[in-house]
């Protein structure tokens, strides 16, 4: 009875094509808004600002990143790491070689550098597909990393192959405390999520699931496949770049390329089978799922210690939760394809009748 | 240059292709029979080697251990066919294709929580050293363990090839890879089918885990040679057993002979990614391998 | 005349689909290809549409001569088409399909359409108005927000054709658009094309195998079998003609 639809008509194209058309979905993102932006950082402690919402939120961002390319454009792959860790070192270098360029335009730099590399690495798509292409982005993934690790220049020829991330400025505010760079990071990620959104609606957003869906068909009516493909690679690893510089200067603080492996590749790719593949809420859902369910199984491992007087060792923890990951993965491939995306959806349409069973 | 350096890399790299294609042939088989890319297959070889190691620790004797671990391999396989593939049956490969990566978490987080996370030592009573007798003849120093691991990779291959060719259950797979309709409408049953393709792959896996566990001893790092199997697959095509040991030759001879005398030059390390460029490009020159078919998009 | 086919002949390896067809197709008219199976009748829709490349023989298409078009080239020429099996994008709706039939007549690049405010968004509402016409045409304004996927048969044929209608293309080539429907369904298909073909214009090639639809909606009517082209000319010629006749009956030859 709260979340009818009665009275609310569109009457013209553009209410009926905005991103929430039900007013009460717009009441709750405004006050989602105000509260992330506002009383979260007033309220939350320094643990959760940092070791948990941040990082939420920029594996969020490259979890957006991979499901506009994996999910929207249908072209998989597994070198999502390798693209935050172009992003990650070179905003490194751009903020100590150019200091003076400031934190936004180094951060869109080092963006930009990963979507070249994106860009080189998508190339073979216009071949080969699938999982033949997921190979392809496996090379590209351990192919960076050996440079990051062998170039001694981009790492300002630290022995240890280790940077540490400079306190970046905003507009002569320094980014310093958890709860700065908590809005630093929730403000970039807003921003770049309205894009996404805004792209993924328009005839970009077509284009990309038409290729993902039937290629030949979409080449016929005249879409064209280079560019639509290539474009999707550039703006996914755009994302992910940025995912990987805010995990370095608002999360990590020192960063290596070992930070940046296959395991994490796979994470992302949890994320949206998980939050629902082709969906930007399914994006966050999916990070957010993923960032908190550890936490949860070490709070629940801790309060059955407590119940059976027994000591659960922290190898058995991670091994359960890689264990089920795993089994969830299955879980929603079996059960629901379109992930946690899809439930939310089937909730809201089971409250709009609420309370009425049908 | 040291000709008989360069016999010795080359040798090396090819009898660690072979080990390359032991993991493929895993793959192979599955895909030839469902049409389905078990990214799992290194960790079902991990988890192979894992506990026929620990079965070992635990006082078994050897034969006692491999009959034991075959038996725990195989119903693997079928619970994996039952549980993970059955329900997925007309899903889109790329469904199929995830589904097997969730898989390989389980496998290894499971093989973990149940054998412990120490890296395990196994002895197969070869050791790497250099054959003597070819070492006093030619002058060429190739390991022994190689070249019984070459042996046995031949011997399974061959085993195989004739399974495959000549058996009913053979002719029956080969039906089902090829048109999963058709066989069904010619009585073969598909589900046994299933389950026996995963039990032997589970058997190819864990002939590849033995090995490899004896070459590299048993750790969590075993369950990244997979990966490696996907370079090799791309060369010899996903569904020819013939174009698996091919394409680990070539890929363990040219990623060795690189590493050899171009890593130097780059500050080494190629081995991390040598054979996944060489598929790529290989991909962008013949997309279905040496081997394989060509496949058509028809509208 | 707006399209010449000329000595078209295309061979895949050993098979020869086309060999040495010629014909040509009027400005507004209703030309339909028919022939029993395996005549090359799709064979001839992709070779007009790029999709397949003749090793003899030309196309001519407005004064414009090829050999070699290329799919989207002949896309963005006018040239629209739909297929015998569904080629919708099953993942997106009705309205979605429809509007990536309008891709090739969307200027803006994808930076304008992040920002969405200004000219992204007034393009999108200008293309969906279009779009919005073609559902009310095609009476499937009821089904708009519905994926693809989900809808019967007959009502995916309807979304293709408007997918293809969306392009406003000036040759509209139709495989076998009847195909798998009642004859309601037939009914309304066939009013359709007939309304596409007087409302805007249209050129319409179209395969078909119902005999019926072909002699009551076609202006006129090219007989291939084999591959090669064995009558051509109006209905009632067609009808009588004993190489068609003794075609469909397979009298061996």
């Amino acid at each position: 009875m709260l979340y009818r639809e009665a009275g609310q008509f569109r009457s013209s194209y553009a209410e009926d094509q905005q991103i929430f058309p039900i007013r009460q979905d717009r009441i709750g993102i405004a006050l989602l808004l105000v509260v992330a932006f506002i009383v979260v950082p007033l309220v939350g402690n320094q643990y959760w600002l940092s070791a948990i919402l941040t990082p939420f939120l920029i594996l969020a961002l490259a979890a957006l990143g991979l499901n506009i390319l994996t999910g929207y454009a249908g072209q998989l792959s597994l070198g999502t790491a390798a693209f935050m860790a172009v992003g990650a070192f070179m905003a490194y270098n751009f903020v100590l070689r150019m200091p003076w360029l400031g934190a936004i335009p180094s951060f869109i730099l080092a963006g930009l550098c990963a979507a070249a590399v994106g860009f080189v690495f998508g190339l073979p798509s216009l071949r080969i597909k699938g999982f033949y292409l997921a190979v392809a982005t496996l090379a590209c993934q351990f192919f960076v990393l050996w440079v990051i690790q062998r170039w001694g220049w981009i790492t300002n020829y630290s022995t240890s192959g280790v940077i540490t991330a400079q306190t970046i400025v905003l507009f002569g505010y320094p980014i310093a405390t958890p709860a700065a760079k908590y809005l630093f990071t929730l403000s970039i990620v807003a921003v770049l999520a309205l894009a996404a959104k805004n792209l993924m609606r328009s005839e970009t957003g077509r284009a990309f699931m038409a290729v993902r869906d039937m290629d030949v068909a979409a080449s016929v009516i005249g879409i064209p496949m280079m560019k639509t493909k290539l474009l999707a690679f550039a703006i996914s690893s755009f994302y992910c770049g940025v995912a990987g510089a805010l995990y370095t200067y608002t999360y990590l603080g020192t960063v290596e390329p070992e930070a940046f492996t296959l395991d994490l590749s796979f994470r992302v790719l949890f994320m949206i089978i998980i939050g629902g593949i082709g969906s930007i809420l399914g994006s966050f859902l999916g990070a957010a799922f993923i960032t908190l369910f550890p936490i949860f199984l070490n709070v629940f491992s801790g309060w059955l210690s407590h119940l059976t007087g027994q000591d659960i060792s922290h190898a058995v923890i991670s091994n359960l939760e890689v264990i089920i990951f795993g089994g969830l993965i299955i879980f929603f491939l079996i059960v629901e394809p379109n992930g946690l995306a899809r439930l939310w959806q089937i909730a809201k349409e089971k409250l709009r009748l609420w309370p009425f069973p049908h | 240059m040291d000709f008989i350096f360069f016999l010795e890399v080359l040798a090396g790299g090819l009898l660690a292709g072979v080990m390359y294609a032991l993991v493929a042939l895993g793959f192979v088989l599955i895909y030839k029979a469902s049409g389905v890319f078990n990214f799992a297959q290194g960790a079902m070889v991990f988890f192979a080697a894992l506990t026929y190691a620990s079965l070992l620790k635990l006082g078994m004797p050897w034969w006692g251990a491999l009959v034991a671990t075959l038996a725990v391999m195989v119903v693997l396989g079928v619970a994996i066919e039952r549980v993970v593939l059955r329900p997925l049956v007309n899903q889109p490969p790329i469904t199929l294709f995830m589904a097997t990566i969730g898989l390989t978490f389980v496998l290894e987080g499971l093989s973990q929580l149940v054998w412990g996370t120490q890296p395990h030592n196994l002895e197969l009573g070869v050791s790497d050293v250099p054959m003597e007798s070819l070492s006093r003849a030619t002058g060429i120093n190739i390991s022994q363990f190689e070249l019984f691991a070459a042996g046995v990779a031949g011997i399974l291959v061959a085993v195989l090839a004739v399974f495959f060719q000549y058996t009913r259950v053979g002719r029956a797979l080969r039906a089902v890879a090829d048109d999963h309709q058709a066989a069904l409408a010619v009585g073969i049953p598909l589900q046994h089918i299933w389950a026996i393709v995963w039990a032997v792959a589970g058997f190819v896996a864990l002939v590849a885990g033995l090995l490899w566990g004896a070459r590299t001893g048993v750790q969590y790092a075993l369950t990244f040679i997979a990966l490696k199997a996907l370079p090799v697959l791309i060369l010899g095509g996903f569904e020819s057993i013939l174009g698996a040991i091919v394409g680990g030759l070539i890929i363990g001879a040219t990623e060795k002979l690189a590493e050899v005398y171009l890593g130097p030059m780059v500050g080494g390390g190629i081995e991390s990614w040598f054979a996944y460029v060489v598929a790529l490009l290989f991909l962008l020159v013949r997309p279905e391998g040496l081997f394989g078919e060509k496949h058509i998009d028809r509208v | 005349m707006i399209l010449s086919v000329e000595n078209v002949s295309l061979s895949f390896g050993g098979v020869r689909a086309l060999q040495d067809v010629s014909f040509d197709v009027k400005e507004h008219e209703v030309r339909a290809i028919i022939g029993p199976n395996g005549a090359g009748k799709s064979s001839m829709l992709n070779v007009l549409n790029g999709v397949y490349h003749p090793q003899k023989g030309k196309i001519r298409f407005r004064d414009k001569e090829f050999t070699d078009m290329d799919s989207h080239e002949a896309a963005a020429l006018g040239i629209a088409r739909t297929f015998q099996n569904i080629a919708l994008f099953k993942g997106m709706t009705v309205l979605d399909n429809i509007m990536t039939g309008r891709n090739l007549k969307m200027r803006c690049n994808f930076l304008q359409q992040a920002v969405w405010f200004g000219p992204a968004k007034r393009e999108e509402m200008a293309h969906r108005r279009a779009a919005e016409e073609i559902i009310d045409f095609l009476e499937i304004q009821h089904v708009r927000k519905t994926p693809v996927g989900r809808l019967p048969y007959g009502l995916q044929k309807r979304v293709e054709l408007g997918r293809a209608l969306a392009a406003e293309p000036t040759l509209l080539l139709l495989d076998e658009p009847m195909a798998g429907m009642n004859l309601e369904e037939k009914q309304d298909m066939c009013r359709f094309v007939l309304d596409v073909n007087d409302h805007y214009g249209t050129t319409i090639v179209l395969i078909e195998h119902d005999m019926g639809v072909v002699m009551d909606i076609s202006d006129r009517v090219v007989v291939l079998d084999y591959g090669r082209k064995i009558a051509d000319g109006v209905p009632e010629e067609i009808k009588n003609n004993k190489a068609v006749i003794d075609a469909y009956l397979g009298v061996a030859h």
